[in-house]
């Protein structure tokens, strides 16, 4: 087994890799990695959310705060669909769409994530605090 | 009798109009291979993805290996067709997945086009490919954002979609180079 | 080889730009719920896991102090506070107290602040601020006894009729009821900045119910403060503060209740024993004091009421006895006065505020 050529073969894979790649694509892989590592940085935010927008069609359907706990029946392009909030978080509980994609996504909690459903074009974002300061003085 | 023989004659033309279409070596080729991207294509809509919007882009294999072996009209044209015939296949001719497959094709033929022009002695085809699959990426994200959901929501997933750009532009030129050596 | 040490080098590049990109800003900052009100504590350029021992350390000490000078008690506590002991002593007669050396400190210090507010800033008035409703835990109108008021003002409970000797407290004046509210989150702040600073800690913002101290910086940039506007549910202003800086403003949005159409808010005029009507917030700025004075903290929480009570025309001098050079006074008219110094440090959020700058 070991002496396979098959199992010769992916040992050499790192070197083919090394000797595939020529400076010029080297250059553009690591250019690649820092933009999307700065993609990264930028659009994923730490910061916890604390409101969830929901928008049905080119509209903004609401804005809820994230905190408390409730369940929004919104009507779709499809039909209903229920979103949850519950400590922080928000998701799409029950969606009329065949993909369920927007379900599977689960929970949102920090600022800036979105799941979209694009059979029912109802799509869920959320916000966080645009901190014009770091503490409060009240 | 000229006149029978001028109907002869257009009996003959009316006869061979309809069933044969001058076609050239060329166009046989593009069939052939547009043929081999639709069924990469049908392959990849049939195998689920983890994530919903994230796919290899496998039938892009065939069109940066043809970009190297017949130039970049040939490319294009087997880029365009497998976008139109997969469509029409899937019965999702003029849906939303149509537009972003469109869209997604022609950024990433615009991005290959300016590519091609680098200096073949230091890019490779991994270069091209990843170049090509970020330029995939942001033609989908362009249609979602300026007509699917026209909010700026879908932030959140760009950076995941670049990602995958990378790593499946990476697989996918490293297999075109392969490809390429051996043919 | 030279190859290989070439891809060695854009390696080593690739790992060095993705460790540079992607370190996160080295914020931790946690909230919890101290001294009946929200304390928050930043702090900047710690591991996470430090920053947390660390706020963890100092809510427990807010804690601790806060039990130690509730100034009345509690449906749910199941005796009286050590300050609460020391009130019960004084109503007695001028029995000497044994007390811990550094409530004695502290209450010495309150002291001297108090006379130099000229009696406004006044932790005696307890009694005053128990008949007013503001000693319990939520605020709703009370029936507003005039005669009792009249007396309790009458009596004048000064923090001068205490004698502290030899670690054992009397008072002389038996209608003496300590009620640290003005002081007590200043001496905390004071008491967090300084255990930090011990620490080793270079950045940190702590804010304990709106005071605010700071302590070196949010990595290149100054901390910012925002500042509560007294009406809208906005910040009016921003502020930064630099290293040993402390901010404090004295509101009659947060305490207070609705009688017959007039507010009446916590901050009492001793000189009246009602609640100082023409003002609606003042927020001071202090800068780090000298190592044998009152702190910055505790300035910040004591040297606003002073201002606040004072009519108009005495609000400078008010400042000027704790020599505090940067203010902001908004009356109840709305209208805003910033003092010179202030003025070129305050940042409007709404640039369309109009404010008098005071000479």
């Amino acid at each position: 087994m070991l002496n396979s050529p098959l199992f010769n073969k992916l040992l050499a894979q790192p070197k083919l890799l090394a000797k595939q790649l020529l400076i010029g694509d080297w250059f553009v892989l690591l250019a690649s990695l820092l933009f999307v590592i700065y993609l990264f940085n930028t659009l994923w935010s730490n910061e916890y959310a604390t409101k969830v927008q929901i928008r049905l069609g080119d509209k903004i359907y609401a804005t809820y705060s994230l905190n408390q706990q409730r369940e929004i029946h919104v009507h779709g392009k499809l039909g209903d669909a229920i979103i949850s909030i519950a400590q922080g978080k928000a998701r799409f509980a029950k969606s009329p769409c065949h993909t369920q994609y927007c379900v599977h996504q689960g929970w949102l909690s920090r600022a800036g994530q979105a799941a979209i459903c694009l059979p029912n074009q109802i799509s869920l974002e959320l916000l966080g605090e645009n901190k014009l300061y770091d503490s409060l003085n009240y | 009798m000229p006149r029978d023989a001028r109907n002869d004659g257009r009996v003959k033309i009316l006869k061979l109009k309809p069933t044969h279409i001058q076609t050239t070596a060329d166009d046989h080729r593009i069939a052939k291979l547009a043929a081999f991207a639709i069924a990469l294509h049908m392959v990849e809509a049939v195998i689920p993805s983890p994530l919903p919007g994230v796919k290899p882009g496998i039938a892009n294999i065939v069109t940066l290996y043809v970009l190297y072996q017949y130039g970049f009209a040939t490319a294009a044209w087997v880029s365009i067709l497998r976008v139109f015939a997969s469509s029409l296949l899937l019965g999702q001719f003029l849906s939303p997945t149509f537009a972003l497959s469109l869209s997604g094709a022609i950024l990433s033929l615009a991005a290959l086009w300016l590519a091609m022009r680098l200096p073949k002695k230091y890019f490779s085809t991994v270069s091209l490919s990843i170049l090509a699959a970020f330029a995939h990426i942001a033609g989908q994200l362009l249609v979602v954002r300026l007509w699917l959901i026209p909010h700026a929501g879908v932030s959140y997933l760009i950076p995941i979609f670049a990602l995958a750009a990378l790593f499946f532009g990476l697989i996918n030129g490293l297999i075109t180079a392969k490809l390429l050596t051996k043919m | 080889m030279r190859k290989a040490f070439f891809y060695c080098v854009i390696l080593c590049a690739i790992i060095f730009g993705a460790y540079k990109l992607s370190a996160k800003e080295p914020l931790y900052h946690s909230q919890s719920y101290v001294f009946g009100t929200l304390v928050d504590v930043s702090i900047y350029g710690e591991t996470d896991e430090r920053a947390q021992l660390l706020a963890n350390h100092i809510f427990r000490e807010f804690q601790n102090l806060h039990i130690r000078l509730h100034a009345w008690k509690p449906a749910s506590a199941v005796r009286l506070s050590e300050l609460g002991e020391l009130n019960s002593a004084f109503t007695l007669g001028s029995k000497p107290m044994a007390i811990s050396p550094d409530l004695a400190n502290m209450l010495t210090e309150a002291t001297v602040l108090s006379v130099k507010s000229n009696g406004l800033f006044n932790p005696a008035i307890g009694h005053l601020i128990g008949a007013w409703g503001f000693q319990r835990d939520e605020f709703t109108a009370v029936n507003i006894d005039e005669a009792a008021i009249k007396n309790l003002v009458h009596a004048q409970p000064r923090m001068t009729d205490l004698v502290v000797k030899n670690n054992s407290i009397y008072s002389t004046n038996p209608t003496v009821k300590l009620d640290l509210g003005g002081y007590a989150k200043g001496y905390a702040l004071d008491l967090a900045a300084g255990y930090l600073r011990k620490q080793q800690v270079k950045n940190a913002l702590i804010n304990i119910g709106g005071n605010v101290i700071a302590l070196g910086q949010h990595g290149k940039k100054p901390w910012r403060i925002g500042i509560q506007h007294p009406r809208q549910p906005t910040a009016i202003a921003t502020l930064d503060l630099a290293d040993g800086w402390a901010v404090g403003t004295s509101g009659d949005y947060q305490r207070y209740f609705m009688l017959g159409g007039k507010r009446y808010c916590h901050i009492l005029d001793p000189r009246t024993g009602y609640p100082a009507p023409h003002t609606q917030a003042v927020t001071i700025l202090v800068p780090p004091q000298a190592a044998n004075q009152p702190q910055a903290g505790v300035l910040s929480d004591v040297a606003s009421k002073p201002i606040f009570i004072e009519s108009a025309d005495n609000r400078s001098k008010a400042a000027q006895a704790f020599g505090i050079e940067n203010f902001m006074v908004i009356d109840d008219q709305a209208r805003v006065f910033v003092s010179k110094e202030m003025a070129k440090r305050i940042h409007w959020v709404d640039t369309s505020v109009k404010f008098t700058t005071l000479q």
